[in-house]
């Protein structure tokens, strides 16, 4: 076989016991690889119900058969697991170079099982195995741990790690890699921090046999070159990195400010791409053999946020900034850095302290128990919260259940911007219908990385959508989920799949991915096949929610009831009783958007 | 009558010396259409550039009013 190693390597931390399994060549192909693979082995090995904390839960790391072939942005790795903060899925996707090293070990996917008794990590160097003590490690940050770890193993080596968040099982713990790159949302951190698995550390020189390596170093030249022609033109994205969108996204009104009560911020132009380039930008840090390089290395020199990291990215700025106001970006980006230290997802961190700087201000929540003023705009304040979350100390321990458990303990529910449990990302859907759509229904909470309509809806790729009117949104947002869905088991990057291995013709179609996937693997994939494998994964997927007792797609009370009250979306709330009955329709789901017995069975799914 | 242009991120660089943050004022012809707006400016209206009026999707050819906004950024891809 090509492409795929058709190896799994599966830890039981409770035994300690390491196995090696070979994959059925029929599911691989069925399934695609990465996010696919992952759920087929996640719903048949753990029970749905079962707690995220315990040692039930499995937690999955999968690459696809792109990740480390020349394809460009080939990088990627999924992290699939039980989410903690939403009790449904959560699958986190991360590039920078771990994903490549992970599949140069011999393993397509890693299954980590049961729970360790007492701190441990993972290291693997192709066939060789070890769990090791962890106890060193344990209670230090990102980057001391990275760089212990790579010292005590190999320097060649690269390093998957949780901060103290996730060892206190802070709800919006994340997974880092190479100490900047984060599989970030969903609590997929805290996942691994309840199974005292501190680290995954791994290499090699394994990497699979292409079916034809010719013709797949030919594409992905011809693929770069694309790439390359935008670059000149003057690419955003290489320029600014995902900074620059704040002021498209402040143009359109739909810039989450303060909570998601206005959808303009009056202070973009200090927090903005162009700012950061400006004042701490040293220079743009591309993933592995990503000819985007859309990642910042930056440097806030003196003062009291003085720190050195990578970002802030446009979902950081559109949470610890616009979202709770904070329009100082020095501090900001020490926020940022902070996150990564500790190991957070910084848009369900700033969210959640958002909603909580929102009930302070409505007097929901005394000085007293935060313990110190959280008004909106107070970026010290911030900053000490977030410190408080990562170790759960004080009000700190309320805000590290993210905001829809914050605001139901404090009697304010209607506060939480949630959907599944899980904080809304960049866009306000008030002023994107589709992206509404997208987070009511999305398998892992509200996410714009399951099917980003904003592509179409905000900025035009590749082509551009009314965001205001929701005709067409059903079948948009089916089409982006889906697309993303095979682009996640394929192992790309967004950023770079659906502008140039998609055909725009006919309307984001997989035409240059199918044969990507097909020199790599020999599979003979047509695009038609391709793309319905995604629609198993997703239907898979939904099955498993469904049996987590996940089932309700809705949006929180400001989304269906409190019209923006600025910019251009001022007066619209989202209609999504006029977008999901066809949604259902399309996707072949009863009225309660259960997928019905015929969808399961045209899929080849078990019905 | 006068209106305002506002160029984004790497379209800024064309914003004639007066502007700020991005914004310029210019005064044109009653019946100018927002292409007509951007056409004043060198930048390449291709596959990857968007144009909205007053932040709304609206036709090339939609006359402009007094006081409009039109704005103009280029992508590749989402945020
Ligand atoms: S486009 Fe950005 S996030 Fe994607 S692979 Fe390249 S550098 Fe990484």
């Amino acid at each position: 076989m090509y492409g795929w190693h058709l190896k799994i390597l599966r830890v039981n931390l409770t035994t300690k016991k390491v196995t090696q399994e070979d994959v059925d060549p029929k599911i691989a192909r069925d399934y695609l690889g990465g996010r696919g693979w992952a759920i087929h082995y996640l719903y048949n090995e753990m029970d749905p119900m079962a707690d995220a904390l315990s040692p039930e839960n499995v937690l999955i790391f999968a690459t696809g058969p792109l990740t480390a072939t020349p394809a460009p942005t080939g990088n990627r790795y999924m992290v699939v697991t039980k989410s903690p903060l939403t009790g449904a899925l959560a699958h986190s996707n991360s590039g920078g170079e771990f994903p490549t090293w992970m599949k140069r070990t011999g393993f397509d996917m890693f299954i980590f099982e049961g729970k360790s008794s007492e701190p441990v990590y993972v290291y693997i160097n192709e066939y060789q195995v070890e769990v090791r003590s962890a106890a060193h490690v344990w209670g230090k940050e990102v980057p001391e741990t990275t760089d212990i770890l790579k010292a005590e193993t190999s320097n060649e080596a690269r390093v998957a790690c949780i901060g103290p968040a996730g060892e206190n099982l802070t709800l919006m713990a994340a997974i880092m890699n190479d100490k900047n790159r984060a599989a970030a949302r969903s609590g997929v951190g805290a996942v691994m921090g309840s199974k005292k698995l501190k680290a995954v550390v791994a290499m090699g020189n394994k990497n699979p046999p292409l079916h034809n390596p010719e013709g797949m170093r030919e594409l992905s030249v011809t693929t770069s070159k694309d790439v390359g022609v935008d670059i000149k033109k003057g690419s955003n994205l290489r320029i600014y990195g995902t900074a620059y969108v704040p002021q498209v996204t402040n143009t359109l009104g739909i810039l989450p400010t303060r909570n998601f009560l206005q959808g303009t911020f009056e202070h973009t132009d200090k927090i903005d791409g162009i700012a950061l380039k400006e004042q701490f930008l040293i220079k743009h840090v591309p993933c592995y053999r990503c000819p985007i390089s859309c990642g910042r290395l930056t440097e806030v020199p003196d003062g009291p946020y003085k720190g050195k990291g990578e970002g802030p990215e446009y979902e950081t700025i559109s949470s610890l900034g616009t979202g709770c106001g904070v329009s100082n970006l020095a501090a900001l980006t020490k926020a940022n850095y902070l996150c990564n230290e500790y190991g957070m997802d910084t848009i369900t961190t700033g969210m959640t302290i958002a909603a909580a700087m929102e009930m302070y201000e409505k007097g929901y929540i005394s000085e007293e128990i935060i313990g110190m003023p959280l008004p909106f705009g107070d970026h010290d304040a911030m900053i000490a919260m977030i410190k408080k979350m990562a170790y759960r100390e004080g009000f700190g321990n309320d805000l590290a259940q993210g905001s829809y458990r914050l605001a139901e303990k404090y009697g304010h529910p209607e506060i939480a911007v949630t959907a599944r449990k899980q904080e809304f990302p960049g866009y306000d859907p008030r002023g994107s219908q589709g992206m509404g759509l997208l987070y009511a229904t999305s398998n892992k909470g509200a996410s714009h990385m399951e099917g980003d309509v904003a592509y179409e809806e905000v900025f035009g790729v590749p082509v551009k959508e009314n965001p205001l009117t929701t005709d067409g949104k059903a079948e948009l947002v089916k089409r982006f989920e889906d697309s993303f869905t095979l682009i996640d088991s394929a192992g790309l990057c967004v950023f770079l799949a659906i502008r140039y291995v998609f055909s725009k013709e006919r309307m984001v179609w997989p035409e240059r991915l199918s044969e990507m996937m097909n020199l790599t693997t020999g599979a003979g994939y047509t695009p038609e096949e391709v793309m319905l494998a995604a629609e198993r994964v997703y239907n898979l997927e939904r099955m498993f929610l469904i049996k987590a007792g996940s089932t309700e797609d809705t949006l929180p009370h400001r989304m269906l009831h409190e019209p923006l009250p600025d910019g251009p979306a001022k007066g619209m709330v989202v209609q999504l009783d006029k977008m999901l009955p066809e949604f259902y329709k399309l996707r072949g789901w009863d009225e309660k958007g259960v997928p019905t017995k015929e969808k399961l069975q045209e899929l080849g799914l078990p019905h | 009558m006068m209106i305002h242009v506002k160029l984004i991120a790497n379209y800024r660089d064309q914003l004639p010396p007066e502007a700020k943050n991005g914004v310029v004022e210019i005064d044109v012809p009653d019946g100018t259409s927002v292409y007509d707006a951007i056409s004043r400016f060198d930048i390449p209206l291709d596959d990857t550039s968007v144009i909205v009026l007053n932040g709304l999707t609206v036709d090339m050819n939609t006359p402009l009013k007094e006081g409009d906004m039109v704005t103009a950024f280029s992508a590749i891809a989402g945020g």
